[in-house]
């Protein structure tokens, strides 16, 4: 299995045939991404209507500094969605991650993120063990495992971890930190670089191939020589190491920690896979996709802002406008 | 059936049913004697054990039992509603906001309106998964941020109250404390066995096995699918309410800032300790009820031991990955084994 990695391109949408004279409804639902991008320029005009000054570097920046946190998040779950898994631990992962960073901050950047890092790649781990090899319900494994982390540091927060809530200058500038006169957010930069690993990792690795394999069909999979166990574990510690980095941003966004860090980021991260035409049972879906779900969802938190409504009204508006946003994706791709 | 046939299973009649039995009913039976070896270890670890400690439980646990019902019905057919914390805090805030101080009667129709509310909300979530074809997940992942916005919009600071007579519907004296938990125990029994007589010998209750094991072919003979599916939001909705209910008799004022995500996590946990399948068409609220009083008894008995609430958690969490991992490798002996 992993020897052929290059040889098949991945499945794309345009590489079916279509009808000689197709209809313009057609075509659309033959490239979801386009609609996709549509939507997301809609939305950008729908928010430039609502406040006009948005239409400019420092308004869409405002958009990318909430869209970079989901797109890292999104990228983890994407990955699990296409093995037919899913994590709704990752947000804790993050503020785990978050948490430890910032309780090692005073011994230099390098070792804050390392261990940043390794948190969520244990925790993730963990899940993928779990999953795995234990072969428990992804839901129930990352669910326990949250509740795990929030235990664990919720009582940590005020006994080892307590008065050292503030991460380091570095990881600051990552999370908040621009450049180009202040308009690149660093953020972005990282996320970018995240973005080409994992694009890099989804079509041009064997491993890749491997985790459509167990996603569309694991007996199969299985009858091939794979070992799907290894794959999972693997898969989990790249979505808990993904939910690190994302926990790192974040974190560095707000320049303290605390429990309520990234929680609100798990639905977000779900959503920007599924709106992004990843299924959530497994085999299909490309990060290509997450990214412009991100991104949209990045756009709609910067109009909820614009809007000047509470936090109760945008949290109702952000589940509808999701809600919304998944049921349109599906009535294209069933269209197709 | 052939008469060869006939004579095996005749001959091996005893041993066959007592198995089948065994199969069918294992679990549940199984979960009753945790709970009960649970509270009499629980009557031993404290220095006194009387109408106090007991009622303190029950009272506690009817929420806990309600959400977990919730789960299991919206699980049993085919399904998955992560908003339901949401949704308790959403009622529980509502009813804070409209029973302060109010006469039983008045309390009883203000909470009869909130169930039918609350059953018809969660219905369109039903209804939009249904038809939508969105992963239940991110529906109900979207329903819970809309409770939650609700819920505060409704109550947005912590305040309102409930009704001394409704308050002693739930935790048996006007105050949220006292020695009797036999309220609690009605309040929990009536409708636990209605719904589960109704899931378990109605034709409209049994579609949602129907449903949940193979909706494809219960579409084909005959069972409507996309209501069936509503149905059991529903009605999961109305179980909800009186966890919502129940939550606000015994604190006693409106909470709209409490996370329903950690109670929706509770209710997943309750529903798979108490045997139900994940991917539908299987299970009983028989055994979930034990099960969530089984969850919810976890603090008590730690908190005797002297463990701290947050380190209980944990324990929780890891004894429910212990507790599937172990279900998993019976369920894959047995298939080997056949």
């Amino acid at each position: 299995m992993s020897e052929s990695p290059s040889t098949a391109p991945p499945v794309d949408a345009t590489d079916e045939p279509r009808p000689a004279k197709p209809s313009i409804a057609r075509q659309l639902s033959a490239r979801p991404q386009i609609v996709l991008i549509a939507v997301l320029v809609g939305l950008i005009v729908v928010t430039a209507i609502i406040e006009p000054n948005y239409l400019s570097l420092a308004g869409l920046r405002n958009s990318a500094f909430f869209a970079v946190p989901i797109g890292v998040l999104a990228a983890g779950q994407t990955i699990l969605m296409l093995t037919g898994g899913i994590d709704l631990s990752i947000a804790m992962i993050a503020t785990a991650s978050a948490y430890v960073a910032a309780n090692q901050s005073p011994n230099g950047a390098v070792i804050a993120i390392a261990v940043g890092l390794l948190v969520g790649l244990a925790a993730g781990t963990a899940n993928g063990i779990g999953v795995g090899v234990l072969r428990v319900n992804p839901l129930i494994m990352t669910i326990a495992m949250s509740g795990i982390l929030l235990g664990l540091f919720t009582g940590w927060a005020t006994t080892i971890f307590a008065g050292s809530t503030r991460m380091h200058d570095f990881i600051i500038t990552l999370g908040r930190g621009t450049f180009f006169d202040g308009n690149v957010p660093w953020s972005v930069v990282v996320w970018i670089g995240v973005s080409i690993l994992v694009l890099l990792l989804l079509r041009r690795t064997g491993y890749g191939r491997n985790l459509y394999a167990v996603g569309d069909n694991a007996i199969a999979a299985r009858l091939s020589g794979m070992r799907s166990w290894q794959v999972l574990v693997v898969a989990y510690g790249i979505s808990g190491l993904l939910g690190a980095v994302a926990g790192l941003l974040m974190g560095g966004r707000i320049g303290a920690v605390d429990l309520q860090l990234a929680g609100f980021l798990l639905l977000p991260s779900v959503a920007a896979a599924v709106i992004g035409g990843t299924s959530i049972f497994g085999g299909v879906g490309t990060y290509t996709g997450t990214i412009l779900g991100a991104l949209i969802l990045g756009v709609v938190q910067s109009m909820l802002t614009f809007l000047g409504a509470g936090q109760a009204v945008q949290q109702v508006l952000y589940g509808t406008i999701v809600v919304g946003l998944s049921w349109m994706y599906m009535r294209l791709a069933a269209a197709q | 059936m052939t008469a060869v046939n006939t004579t095996v299973e005749a001959k091996s009649a005893p041993t066959r049913s007592w198995r089948r039995w065994a199969q069918r009913h294992g679990w549940t039976v199984g979960i009753w004697m945790l709970l009960v070896f649970l509270v009499v270890w629980y009557s031993t670890l404290i220095p006194r054990f009387g109408g106090f400690q007991f009622s303190t439980i029950i009272n506690g646990g009817t929420a806990w039992i309600f959400l977990a019902a919730a789960q299991a019905v919206v699980v049993i057919a085919g399904g998955l509603d992560l908003g339901v914390g949401g949704l308790l805090v959403l009622t529980s805030a509502t009813a804070a906001q409209f029973m302060d101080g109010q006469p039983l009667a008045v309390a009883v129709v203000m909470a009869v309106v909130i169930l039918i509310g609350s059953a018809i909300l969660n219905g369109i979530v039903g209804w939009v998964v249904a038809v939508s074809k969105v992963p239940d997940i991110v529906v109900t992942l979207g329903s819970l941020y809309i409770y939650q916005g609700l819920a505060l919009m409704m109550l947005p600071k912590v305040g309102g109250g409930s009704s001394d007579g409704f308050r002693w519907l739930f935790t048996g004296s006007a105050t949220g404390i006292g020695t009797n938990p036999w309220p609690a125990v009605v309040m929990i029994t009536v409708p636990i066995a209605v719904a589960a007589w109704w899931m378990g010998r109605t034709p409209s209750g049994l579609s949602l096995y129907a449903v949940g094991s193979d909706e494809t072919a219960a579409f084909l003979s005959g069972v409507n699918a996309v209501r069936t599916k509503i149905v059991s939001y529903a009605v999961a909705g109305a179980f909800v309410a009186i966890a919502g209910f129940s939550t606000l008799a015994i604190a006693g004022v409106g909470n709209a800032t409490t996370e329903g995500g950690t109670l929706t996590l509770n209710s997943v946990a309750a529903v798979v300790l108490g045997g139900v399948v994940l991917t539908g068409g299987a299970g009983s609220l028989v055994a979930v009820v034990p099960a969530a009083l089984i969850l919810f008894f976890f603090n008590p008995i730690l908190s005797a031991l002297g463990v701290n609430p947050n380190q209980a958690q944990v324990i929780q969490g890891v004894l429910l990955v212990f507790v599937m991992a172990i279900a998993g490798l019976i369920e894959l002996r047995r298939r080997r084994r056949s």
